[in-house]
């Protein structure tokens, strides 16, 4: 190769090259054969500690959720009122609540159904937000006049109001629900009208994504519509998608609290959940006495948020190509 | 527990009334402090209907009204009864009663005559108006069960001269004079009729009205913030306002209500919100109140429920469902002692209530005879079903629901819990369509003082708050001799004896009486309830 | 440009009669009667019932309810709630503070949200990245009533810097606390949207050709990450505005805040379908504006997006 010369003043406009995008030309091994950028994604992922520590909580979370038993023997919904707010003791390592349930056994048994709530009502939204976006953020006209109207309509009547008169109308005609069908009405609930959060979100992303050059070289290079904008434009879109996902997650949860509170979440006779015992707690706040009967499930809650939160970056940056540097 | 628990409340009343006397002496010396001109602020809630007596059947427009109009009699705190408006109030039979006025006038100065109440109460009756307080005049000859008359004018009224009228009821009510003190029952001006015949938009939004207040002129109600009372100088009765005037400010939630008090915004605050409970008697920037009251709650176990009906099997289970029932325990652990467990089905603070009712043993709580019971009903007829007791879930009772449900499963070893319907009127809609197939919450403030108000309407053989479908001829017998006694000994008498029969056959569960739990601010005297679980606004003063 | 805008405000009109359409269906399915409802637990005349019923349409199916509604809006007439009160009145009196209420929020969780974010996002891994997530993770964790009413204690009764309270004469100053409040969990979403823009964006082509050509950090920051990364938080944003105004129902009771949350939650408990569809109606012309508005956004942070 041979020498350039430098023009005196020069320097100082050239960048080190760890800043340039050179970098990344010198680091992509030619030599590997072209892989989908789905792959890529999960090979970059099992490389980030973020994605491993994510993980690790995930799967703690998930034995929790699927073997509550394994950590206590108490019984969850045995509640006797001469333990109102009785201190810890032997079998109830962090005593009870105001209607004598323990706390460490209802927070541990109410994971399953809270979880529950947070990660499907997500999904929902999700995927009717990804989908609805995508399409109206890529074909634009009528289409997205049309999917963006909708999503207006839905998401102007506020969702209280409609999940009281949603759960109503359920609670009439489906009076006798068990565990798995209070949580799907409650799911049902939050997330019919909550999924054009997620569908503005990708809509906007794929706007600014759509205009980029990669994807006019895609394009130039023959690739079809369709195959353009799953393959290049979605998972180049998805990091607002995911960062408010992951949130929504945390949120919808707490929304469970919140209809617990109005007597319309789950049945507080038949499921444990910490929306409940968050929202029975509630009363407990002025006093200043007993907060741990409230901050037990919300540490539980925020501990589940932080792992989704921390999933989404790895995720995200998994998908990135521009941030795949060294 | 229970002990110091009892002398912990005795202690709060005697500082309560302590400080009531202290703050009397302060009034007479003609302390600076404590100026009768000073407007107190009070809680409320924005009226869900007109400022008119017979539309208006809800707390939030009730206490502005009960402020703003005089009737017949008034209620003394204690709940006994003085003639305000009425001069007298007289009656041979019982059933026909004549009413003699004295010389009252409106604020706007025209005169408060017989028409003044005859024309206001066959307004309320008359079925086209459509007035939510009819209901209170089912006992006049001339409307129909639910206190509705089909012509304009009511038969059992008639005016005899200006300051004259007569009531002739379908059959002789010995306490009806003590209803008369009921916002329905309160007088109308000319001024509020419009030439349709119809109580105009202006009257119902600024009325003139005859009692202790009158509306701080136009504008005075300032919908969803507050409403300003002045006193009436033409009033001259019973409750001649010690203050310089009211003004309730409307909240939507107790708590913000409570944490005005606490900042000194407010000035007296009836009822505190749940939060505030365990910290209220002790909070040093209020003055708590804590008195018994006279709501009686319980929960109705309709005749029709299977396993619940009126024969002996039922009768055990309802009796092992009382009997299961720690109401000690809930009181003091849910409640923090603003409760009181039942000990009949009217209110300690009724005149001739009874705590030792034949029978009452079945509210107290005893596990074994609980569950020897249910065993014996089971023995009849074996149980399979669920117990579950519904309720409103924008009222704040989950928490007692749960405890009472959780009780029933530790005692009696059955399946029970609580069935949250999301509004008012869906759990009304389906108690009045008697679709409801399950134990649901009830509970009855007196619309005037009397244990017969208790007692009639809701389990008298088709009375109208009759919910459950309750029917014992027995009651029945007792209640309508005790409408007709003379004697009030034996009036009381014969109300014990009604509620022995209700205490056999248990249509509902008594479980507490909802106590006075209110603070005001500091600085504030005489703050002092009545047994409407009021205070007695015009003599609160600052 | 202009017929742009002229083409979006016309769907305004399908969006309308698509929400109102939606909301009287369900009030008309839902269970309950409200009439009954306004007795309290007296005996009610079926006569009367009849009567009052009459008098606000529901006896009629909910098409032609829906119909007379529509014709009502037309002129301005939006019926009577059951208090008798016009409920363009209600909602005239209820706007006003909400929408300020709102417009507050979003102006505290927008500055603080985009400033945390952006310091975070640049520094990723460090110790303010770290405190920053724990903060939305509380944020998000504890229920909002907690936070109102610690606040509103510490502030309005212990320290009595401010009133407790709102209550019907509100005012600008009043409404700081409540408004932060409210824009809580709103200041998470927009920490954590405009941290992972920046993020992104620091690696782009662009930013790295601003970054050689030796522009300095608060330039690229300003100039190049920012702008790029504003389109997520912008949409964000958006649709923010009318959740907080119909989603401050807890806010607006802590604070005694008579306004749109607490109007619409206590009309669908009442069942009072005059108010909850006018104020669906209102919450329609909130997000279509918002939307567009957030749209002509778009094309100015990104000159790249153009509308047909």
């Amino acid at each position: 190769m041979p020498e350039i010369a430098i023009r005196p003043g020069q320097e100082r406009f050239v960048a080190p090259l760890e800043e340039t995008p050179l970098q990344d030309v010198d680091s992509v091994d030619l030599s590997a054969a072209p892989e989908s950028q789905w792959k890529e994604a999960w090979k970059r992922l099992r490389k980030s500690p973020l994605f491993w520590i994510s993980g690790t909580l995930l799967v703690i979370i998930a034995i929790v959720v699927a073997f509550p038993g394994l950590f206590t023997s108490a019984d969850p919904s045995y509640e006797n009122l001469s333990d109102s707010l009785a201190p810890a003791r032997e079998g109830h390592p962090l005593g009870f609540t105001q209607q004598g349930g323990d706390v460490w056994a209802r927070t541990l048994y109410g994971a399953r159904a809270s979880v529950a709530v947070g990660v499907f009502a997500t999904l929902f939204v999700t995927v009717v937000g990804v989908v609805t976006g995508a399409i109206a953020g890529f074909f634009g006209g009528w289409v997205d006049s049309l999917i963006s109207r909708l999503s207006d309509i839905f998401f102007s009547i506020p969702l209280l109001l409609a999940a009281i008169v949603v759960i109503s109308i359920i609670n009439n005609i489906w009076p006798e629900r068990q565990f798995w069908g209070s949580v799907f009405v409650v799911v049902g609930a939050l997330a019919l009208f909550a999924w054009p959060q997620i569908t503005r979100q990708m809509r906007g992303a794929v706007l600014s994504v759509k205009s980029l050059e990669f994807v006019d070289a895609a394009t130039a290079i023959g690739a079809s519509r369709w195959k353009n904008l799953v393959r290049h434009i979605v998972p180049n879109a998805m990091a607002p998608v995911i960062v408010t996902a992951t949130i929504t997650l945390g949120v919808f949860i707490v929304a469970e609290a919140t209809l617990s509170f109005l007597g319309l979440g789950l049945p507080r006779s038949s499921v444990v959940s910490w929306g409940n015992d968050i929202a029975a707690a509630q009363v407990l706040v002025r006093s200043g006495q007993h907060l741990e009967v409230m901050f037990v499930p919300a540490t539980a809650l925020a501990i589940t948020v932080l792992a989704f939160i921390l999933l989404g970056d790895a995720v995200r940056e998994a998908f990135d190509p521009k941030a795949r540097k060294k | 527990m229970r002990l110091s628990r009892r002398t912990r409340l005795a202690g709060v009343a005697l500082v309560a009334a302590a400080s009531l006397t202290l703050a009397a002496c302060g009034g007479d010396s003609g302390d600076d402090s404590s100026s009768s001109d000073q407007v107190i602020t009070v809680d409320g809630s924005e009226p869900q209907n007109p400022l008119v007596p017979s539309s208006t059947n809800e707390t939030g427009g009730g206490n502005v009204i009960d402020e703003l109009y005089a009737g017949l009699v008034a209620y003394k705190a204690d709940g006994s009864t003085v003639n305000e408006v009425a001069d007298s109030i007289e009656s041979e039979d019982n059933k026909t009663w004549t009413v003699k006025l004295k010389d009252w006038e409106f604020s706007d100065g025209s005169k408060v005559t017989a028409d003044s109440f005859v024309k206001a109460w066959s307004y309320g009756a008359f079925i086209d108006n459509a007035q939510l307080n009819a209901y209170f005049y089912y006992p006049i000859a001339g409307t129909n069960d639910e206190g509705n008359s089909e012509t304009p004018e009511l038969s059992g009224l008639k005016v005899v001269d200006e300051k004259t009228f007569t009531i002739t009821l379908k059959q002789a009510e010995a306490d009806f004079p003590a209803r008369l003190g009921y916002s329905a029952f309160f007088p109308l001006p000319d001024a509020a009729f419009g030439s349709d015949g119809k109580v105009t938009k202006e009257f119902g939004e600024n009325p003139i009205t005859n009692g202790p207040y009158k509306m701080d002129g136009e504008g005075a109600w300032e919908h969803d913030t507050q409403i300003r009372l002045v006193p009436n100088e033409k009033y001259d009765g019973e409750r001649k306002p010690e203050n310089g005037g009211l003004t309730f400010k409307f909240y939507t939630d107790l708590d913000a209500a409570y944490t005005d008090v606490q900042a000194g915004n407010l000035d007296v605050l009836k009822t505190v919100p749940d939060s505030a409970l365990t910290t209220f008697e002790s909070d040093e920037n209020v003055q708590p109140v804590s008195e018994p009251g006279s709501v009686f709650q319980s929960f109705t176990i309709p005749q029709s429920m299977p396993g619940f009906g009126s024969d002996e099997e039922g009768k055990l289970r309802r009796q092992a469902i009382s009997l299961a029932i720690n109401r000690e325990e809930i009181t003091d652990k849910i409640f923090n002692g603003t409760r009181t467990p039942a000990k009949d089905f009217s209110s300690p603070l009724m005149p001739g209530f009874n705590e030792d009712i034949e029978g009452s043993e079945v509210l107290s709580f005893d596990p074994e005879k609980a569950k020897q019971l249910w065993a014996q009903a089971d023995e009849i007829k074996k149980f399979n079903g669920k117990f579950q007791i519904g309720y409103n879930g924008d009222g704040g009772h989950q928490a007692w629901v749960d405890a009472v449900s959780n009780q029933l499963k530790n005692n009696l070893g059955i399946q029970a819990s609580g069935k949250s319907y999301p509004t008012f009127d869906e759990l009304r809609k389906d108690v009045t369509d008697r679709t409801i197939k399950i134990a649901f919450r009830t509970g009855w403030q007196p619309d005037y003082p009397s244990i017969y108000n208790y007692l009639a309407p809701v389990y008298g053989t088709g009375a109208g708050s009759n919910d459950g479908d309750y029917s014992n001829k027995q009651f029945d017998d007792l209640i309508n001799q005790a409408a007709g006694a003379q004697d009030e000994d034996e009036r009381y008498k014969l109300y014990s004896d009604a509620q022995a029969v209700l205490m056999q056959d248990l249509p509902a569960i008594p479980t507490w009486y909802t106590n006075i739990a209110a603070a005001s601010a500091k600085g504030v005297n005489n703050v002092e309830f009545n047994w409407q679980n009021l205070p007695e606004y015009h003599k609160l003063t600052k | 440009m202009w017929w742009y805008v002229g083409k979006r405000l016309l769907q305004t009109i399908p969006v309308i009669l698509g929400a109102t359409f939606i909301i009287y269906a369900l009030v008309f399915l839902r269970p309950g009667d409200p009439i009954a409802g306004l007795f309290g637990e007296k005996p009610v005349n079926e006569g009367v019932k009849e009567q009052i019923e009459a008098q606000y349409n529901l006896d009629k199916p909910f098409l032609v309810q829906w119909l007379l509604f529509l014709k009502g809006a037309v002129t301005l007439d939006f019926g009577n709630s059951y208090t008798g009160r016009p409920v363009i009145d209600l909602v005239s009196q209820a706007f006003p503070v909400t929408i300020t209420l709102a417009l507050m929020a979003l102006a505290i969780e927008m500055v603080l949200g985009i400033v945390a974010g952006t310091i975070a996002g640049l520094r990723r891994g460090g110790l303010f990245d770290s405190t920053m997530l724990v903060t939305s993770l509380i944020v998000i964790a504890v229920p909002i009533f907690v936070f109102g009413f610690v606040l509103q204690l510490i502030f309005g009764v212990k320290l009595g810097w401010v009133d407790p309270t709102v209550g019907g004469d509100w005012s600008v100053s009043k409404l700081i606390l409540p408004a932060f409040v409210l824009g809580l969990v709103s200041f998470a979403y927009v920490l954590r949207l405009t941290r992972t823009s920046v993020a992104e964006n620091l690696s782009t082509d662009h930013v790295r050709t601003a970054r050689a050509k030796g522009l300095t950090q608060r330039q690229v920051v300003k100039n190049h990450v920012l702008r790029n990364s504003l389109i997520p938080v912008v949409t964000f944003l958006g649709v923010d505005l009318g959740a907080l105004m119909a989603g401050a129902v807890v806010t607006e009771s802590i604070f005694n805040i008579p306004g749109v949350g607490n109007l619409a939650y206590n009309a669908i408990k009442r069942g009072e379908n005059p108010t909850v569809v006018s104020v669906v109606t209102i919450m329609v012309l909130v997000y279509v504006l918002a939307s567009l508005l957030v749209d002509l956004l778009y094309a100015w942070l990104d000159p790249r997006i153009r509308y047909a």
